[in-house]
């Protein structure tokens, strides 16, 4: 009679799918993920369909816009990929992520000279805004958002801080590592810090606060105050919102440096 | 109309000499831009460096900041070297400031002056500053000791020569 899985071809048979099985893991198993590709596929064409009915409304409505961006990045499409392909040229979204990029580096040029190169995301939406006059698409944070990182990604030297609820957009590729950050996220609130409030507040040795105060000093960052009652103030002019609500004067737009 | 403030003038540290030498360089820029301008909207043309210590400029009672004196004196030794002052005595505690240059209010003259036909004409002093014709020119109401300089400038550029006349001076143009 002929006896299955006995013997010692059947056991090393065995132990080989057992091997196998335990190899991969959560590998599913070959016609379930033929399934799955299926799915994404009708998905993606799906989502094309939608996209190019509701064309007009995704570039008018920056709501409408962010919640179609989290649509694509759940099944992780990303419709500023690439230059070419279906989503740039069907929506003309690489295009309008393009032009904001380089109407953010104009802004933040611009203001480098003010501000040593960092600016709160609030001014540079509120200047990006009006730059942009009152007939042309409304553009909201979040797409700021998105063209930074596309700068990013680029290696345009730009970054963003997460500040007080929002973020600081640094433009220029001033070394800032976390012990700078931590600094800028704790003059948030005034728009300055001192010595003695890092201290207290991050628990650091007087040496390491005057290390990161004199780095932020040298990249332009910061300005010091030596009049202030106490001790020295260290004020950021990014964070400055008197600053924010001036126009650049034309001396200033002479001084710009590329 | 009021004067109008720079942003920098409410900011704490624009009253601190700054450390770092980028930041001073921005800084010093901005406090003889500012100085020139507030010179020339109230139509100063000679600063007292230990009266201007209590001036507004330099003093922002608001945010509690001053300029000191030393500070004071490196941007007034900035807009020296811009050609935009000058001492009236060797210990530095006058100066003229010339919110606009002598050779831009030359050019000024100048213009108005070629604008009329006038080239080849003989003024006084006076006429050019304090005659009908030149009512509403920028440079009517200008100072003798700057009129002056403003020619010799254009003279040097052969525009124009400075005569003397029988009771003062008088420029040709050319």
């Amino acid at each position: 009679m002929h006896r299955r899985g006995v013997g010692a071809g059947a056991i090393a048979k065995k132990k080989l799918a057992e091997a196998k099985y335990k190899e991969r893991g959560t590998v599913l198993a070959e016609d379930q993920i033929v399934q799955m590709s299926k799915q994404i596929d009708t998905f993606k064409s799906h989502l094309e369909e939608f996209a190019s009915k509701h064309k007009q409304e995704i570039r008018k409505n920056s709501q409408f816009r962010v919640q179609f961006q989290e649509m694509c990045a759940t099944i992780g499409v990303d419709p500023l990929a690439s230059g070419k392909g279906f989503w740039s040229e069907m929506l003309g979204v690489g295009d309008f992520y393009y032009e904001l990029g380089v109407q953010i580096i104009e802004v933040c040029l611009a203001l480098k000279h003010r501000n040593g190169g960092l600016i709160t995301l609030d001014e540079l939406h509120q200047r990006v805004l009006k730059g942009r006059g009152k007939y042309a698409q409304d553009v909201s944070q979040d797409d700021l958002v998105r063209a930074i990182k596309k700068l990013k990604a680029m290696g345009n030297g730009f970054g963003m801080i997460p500040v007080g609820g929002s973020y600081l957009v640094q433009s220029v590729p001033a070394e800032l590592n976390m012990d700078h950050t931590v600094v800028l996220q704790l003059a948030e609130k005034k728009g300055y810090v001192t010595v003695s409030e890092i201290k207290d507040n991050l628990k650091w040795e007087r040496e390491r606060s005057c290390h990161v105060l004199d780095h932020l000093l040298k990249e332009g960052l910061a300005w010091l105050d030596a009049q202030a009652a106490g001790e020295p103030q260290y004020w950021l002019p990014a964070l400055f919102s008197e600053l924010s609500s001036r126009d650049i004067t034309p001396e200033e737009a002479n001084q710009m440096t590329p | 109309m009021s004067f109008e403030w720079p942003w920098q003038y409410n900011f704490p540290p624009f009253f601190t000499l700054q450390p770092n030498v980028d930041t001073r360089q921005k800084q010093l820029a901005a406090w003889c831009s500012l100085a020139l301008a507030y010179c020339r909207h109230h139509k100063l043309y000679t600063l007292d460096v230990m009266e201007s210590q209590e001036s507004p400029v330099f003093n922002n009672k608001k945010i509690e900041r001053k300029l000191s004196t030393e500070s004071i004196q490196v941007v007034f030794e900035e807009l020296r070297k811009k050609g935009n002052l000058d001492w009236l005595d060797k210990n530095k505690s006058r100066c003229l400031v010339m919110w606009r240059r002598p050779e831009e209010w030359g050019k000024l003259i100048y213009q108005w002056v070629s604008k009329f036909g006038m080239i080849n004409s003989v003024f006084t002093l006076y006429e050019l500053t304090n005659g009908d014709d030149t009512e509403g020119e920028e440079f009517h109401g200008l100072e003798e000791w700057m009129l002056l300089r403003s020619l010799q400038a254009l003279q040097t550029e052969g525009k124009a020569e400075i005569i003397s006349m029988d009771d003062g001076k008088g420029v040709k143009f050319f």
